[in-house]
């Protein structure tokens, strides 16, 4: 039973509070994900519940214990760093030991364990390599193997794909949930990249300036982003924000986009008249036929492929740039007028001022099986 | 930059060459004087074709010189075992000492850290005769005058802001999370410093010792100061040597010989940290 | 992979808090310190006591006597002189042949490296020694300098133990000494400047005098800074040159603070006046060291910072 519960942390450097207040929970053998910009204290809070750094308020509690004060060699953690930290002068072999030497394992048992996770993450051929001698893969994996090695109960990974080239980051994006339930450790993974983010968690935890902005599942993250902010990083292509004043007539609420009435069902009367952003995320948008029931006109800008799916940059007759993204391989216009349609009842409306959203749309999109 | 006339190249050149003579001459001059004997050595003018003899070292290794006049007693290799001596051992301590402090500055920013840091680079500039004056009273007073312990102790002054200063820079440049992997890896903060911190500051630690210790066996003034004849480092055995016995520049010159060769020896060795170590950290070679 | 929970011990038995680790990390350094700052105490005590070793009875403070006598004293006049002369002699030609060699250095090539290498060997040996050198080398009998002398016409030129050459001679060693030093620094700082401006001045054709007094100087002038404070310090302190060629001789030639103070305390042993004299030697070089001591602080950030 290893849960993880930080109770009201706070740390500042000088006297600028890198984290503010934050309280987080983290259920036994849960992957919670960390996602934010850099900068938003999501490294500090790592290096807080491994114990390397103290906070200046709060507790840590790991297993129903708390660590706050207890030294990093006895907290039980796993840690894998962003920069890898790799003991230079140390074969991958021993660094991958070094928290089996660290529980006093016999040499066979040692040689036993690291073989294990090395085979595991497919570096059992570089063992006698320095960490000079390794690729940027090979490192990352080495790094990752040390941090499994001692089967800790609670696994802190920094950003471990950050600084590996694309092809081998969506290979372990791939590999690495399978590895992290073989493992049935307590997992907080931490990322800037929101298909990682998507992919590996249980739950994910929205940070920015030091607070925890939202926390829920990859899907109510994506389905009922608490603002613009996490609406935005959220979703490639980026969602679609158009300022709008909400109409109401006898049938209901709407918007007009380019004199183009687009109801908005389920939305509350209060949106009424008040300056409010529209957010529509690109695979809610389709091309329809300009004569049909509530089309937009639009002009095509430029079409990309995008792996899976063909994203269109669209003009309104306004100037405002409208993303559409399609299945790839689906039919479509790539240049010239054409006509789109927009479901109004998968648009999200933001309150312009605050940025917070107002109302959550009434029906949820699908992400492509990203997280599925 | 890289076009160069002729006739500058030839300038250069003669440049060179008589910075090279001026600085190198010297040591060549003395080097070929202490295989010469006395007569050779007065010879005018010096003539640079003799037949070279090892009597002068031979002298200063068996300590009797035997002249017409009788025998003459030298103390020096003596004073060659005490610069050994109190060089290796002033350095041992200022590591002991050392090293635990220069991480404790490089990775603990504590309360007063730099002051202290900078309190001991101080000891550096300040003139040393202002604390060695009294402090032969304070020796006497203390049974310390004229023993290694009390020349080893204020050895410190020049070696420890070395160590100190030099060590906290390479400590520095170890990645932090480097030795934080050790410590959550379940690892004690003492074997963290034992097993990354040490090894990966190694070379830097070796070459602190290295130029510490040239600068213990080239100190004079500490030794003048404190220590009598029987205890005695080179630099002042020398001189009082050239007191003793004037006229014999043959002996004179090869013990000079035997004094610079050790520290030459090292710098060529440890030359790579060189102009860091001379610099304290601040300029990298 | 054993078991799950083995690798979280008990803290329990000896252990060392994490806020004294550092201070009982830096105590022993501290300790041995301490121990030497005691006597810099009694030195500014015995500085302001009228304390001469040959008459111990009469030790009794005399105040700021030792200090205010010294502006009627000529020896004190000259003492402040030599050593001002001497500092500034050796630093500013120091500075320029170290200078001057290391631009003649400054491309990277097995020569000029191992050239440099060479070059320190004399700032590798005991300036006592060095200084025993030139001494037999300007010795009046057999001396290669003496007989160079003779050579262009200088006959019985009497080197160090001449009142007129005495500082000359001196100023000769410690160029010899401590130029490799200033070389050395300057060379590392010559290396490290960035190509870019260079590159871009030679391609404009801008005369190379321009090139060096408006980009090499001033982009040097951190290296040059901290060379010049170091070796002024030093300089300033000198004591095993002279001691070892001269003993502060011939007469009061070459009675720099050090040596005075030395002969002070040893031969005339009036302890109070050697305590003043070093007393006012220290404050020079405090002053100079906190100048000395920004200045290198930045460059050493800066060498850091390119690790």
């Amino acid at each position: 039973m290893t849960t993880l519960q930080l109770q009201n942390i706070t740390k500042r450097y000088k006297s600028q509070a890198v984290l503010d207040d934050l309280t987080l929970d983290v259920a036994d053998g849960e992957t919670l994900v960390l996602f934010g910009p850099s900068g938003a204290g999501k490294t500090v809070l790592l290096r807080l519940i491994a114990g390397v750094i103290e906070p200046d308020a709060g507790k840590i509690v790991i297993g129903g214990e708390d660590m706050t004060e207890v030294d990093a060699e006895h907290r039980g953690i796993g840690m894998a760093f962003q920069n890898f930290a790799l003991f230079p002068h140390m074969n991958a072999f021993d660094n991958i030991a070094s928290p089996l030497e660290a529980n006093r394992s016999s040499a066979a048992g040692i040689r036993e364990g690291v073989e294990k996770v090395a085979k595991l993450l497919k570096i059992d051929h570089v063992l006698s390599h320095r960490p000079k001698a390794l690729s940027n893969g090979q490192k990352q994996r080495t790094a990752l193997a040390r941090a499994l090695a001692g089967s800790p109960p609670v696994l802190l990974l920094d950003d471990p794909l950050r600084n590996v080239d694309a092809k081998l980051r969506f290979e372990m994006r791939l590999e690495l949930p399978r590895l992290l339930a073989k493992q049935g450790a307590t997992v907080i993974y931490v990322t800037q990249d929101y298909k990682e983010a998507m992919a590996l968690g249980d739950r994910i935890a929205v940070m920015s300036q030091g607070r925890i902005r939202q926390i829920g599942t990859p899907e109510d993250i994506y389905n009922t982003p608490a603002d613009i902010d996490i609406a935005r990083l959220f979703g490639d292509p980026t969602i679609n924000l158009l300022t709008v004043i909400p109409k109401k007539d006898a049938s209901g609420v709407y918007v007009e986009l380019s004199n183009v009435r687009v109801p908005l069902p389920s939305m509350p009367e209060s949106v009424v008249g008040k300056e409010c952003v529209l957010g529509l995320r690109p695979e809610t948008i389709v091309f329809t036929e300009p004569s049909a029931q509530g089309a937009i006109p639009v002009t095509v800008e430029a079409e990309t492929p995008l792996n899976e799916k063909t994203v269109t940059l669209l003009l309104t007759a306004r100037g405002r740039e409208i993303l559409l993204s399609r299945p790839a391989g689906t039919p479509g216009p790539s240049s010239g007028p054409a006509a789109i349609a927009v479901n109004g009842a998968a648009a999200f409306l933001f309150d312009k001022e605050s940025g917070a959203r107002i109302a959550t749309p009434a029906t949820t999109t699908n992400r492509n099986g990203e997280a599925a | 930059m890289e076009s160069t006339s002729t006739p500058e190249r030839i300038l250069r050149g003669i440049a060179l060459t008589l910075v090279i003579l001026f600085f190198m001459f010297p040591i060549f001059w003395i080097f070929m004087m202490s295989f010469q004997t006395n007569e050779t050595i007065l010879q005018i003018p010096p003539s640079l074709s003799f037949t070279p003899t090892l009597s002068n070292y031979m002298a200063l290794i068996t300590g009797k010189l035997t002249t017409a006049a009788g025998t003459l007693d030298i103390a020096f290799m003596g004073n060659l075992g005490n610069s050994v001596f109190l060089s290796t051992a002033s350095v041992a301590v200022s590591l002991l000492l050392g090293v635990p402090a220069a991480y404790a500055f490089a990775r603990h920013k504590f309360r007063g850290s730099e002051d202290i840091a900078f309190t001991l680079l101080s000891f550096r500039f300040a003139p040393p005769l202002l604390v060695l004056l009294p402090l032969t009273q304070y020796f006497q007073w203390l049974g310390l005058s004229d023993t290694y312990i009390g020349l080893i102790w204020v050895y410190q002054l020049i070696c420890l802001p070395l160590i100190l200063w030099i060590v906290r820079g390479y400590f520095e440049d170890i990645s932090a999370d480097v030795e934080y992997a050790y410590r959550i890896a379940g690892h004690s903060w003492f074997a963290t410093f034992r097993k990354i911190a040490l090894p990966l500051a190694g070379p830097g630690i070796a070459a602190a010792g290295l130029l510490a210790f040239i600068f213990a066996w080239n100190n004079f003034v500490f030794a003048l100061v404190l220590a009598s004849a029987s205890k005695q480092p080179v630099t002042v055995g020398a001189l009082a040597f050239v007191t003793s016995s004037g006229i014999q520049y043959g002996q004179i010159a090869a013990a000079i010989v035997l004094s610079i060769a050790p520290t030459l020896a090292l710098a060529l060795y440890a030359q790579r940290y060189l102009v860091e170590g001379l610099s304290l950290g601040a300029v990298k070679g | 992979m054993a078991s799950v929970t083995t690798a979280r011990k008990a803290p329990s038995g000896f252990r060392i808090s994490k806020k004294a680790l550092p201070y009982v990390l830096s105590l022993p350094a501290l300790l041995v310190c301490i121990g030497i700052l005691i006597p810099f105490f009694t030195a500014v005590i015995n500085s302001f006591q009228r304390y001469r070793l040959s008459q111990p009875w009469a030790r009794q403070f005399n105040w700021g006597e030792n200090y205010l006598n010294f502006f009627t004293d000529p020896s004190f006049w000259n003492t402040l002189r030599v050593s001002l002369t001497y500092a500034g002699l050796t630093v500013v030609l120091e500075l320029l042949l170290g200078l001057g060699i290391a631009l003649l250095l400054q491309k990277r090539s097995a020569f000029n490296n191992f050239v440099s290498i060479m070059l320190l060997m004399p700032l590798m040996i005991a300036p006592a020694l060095a200084a025993l050198m030139w001494k037999l080398m300007t010795n009046p009998g057999f001396g290669i300098l003496s007989y160079f002398a003779s050579l262009v016409g200088l006959d019985n030129f009497r080197w160090a133990s001449s009142p007129d050459t005495a500082l000359l001679t001196v100023v000769l060693v410690d160029i010899w000494v401590y130029t490799p030093f200033i070389m050395i620094l300057l060379l590392a700082g010559l290396r490290s400047l960035p190509t870019q401006p260079f590159e871009a001045a030679a391609l404009d054709g801008v005369p190379r005098t321009f090139v060096f007094f408006r980009i090499t100087l001033p982009m040097l002038t951190p290296y040059i800074l901290t060379a010049t404070l170091f070796r002024l310090l030093d300089s300033i302190q000198q004591f095993d040159i002279i001691y070892a060629m001269t003993q502060g001789g011939p007469g009061d030639t070459l009675t720099v603070f050090q040596v005075e103070a030395y002969l002070n305390f040893f031969q005339s042993t009036n302890v109070g006046r050697s305590a003043a004299l070093l007393i006012i030697l220290w404050a020079i070089t405090y002053l100079l060291s906190n100048i000395f001591i920004k200045n290198w602080l930045r460059l050493r950030e800066r060498a850091r910072g390119e690790a």
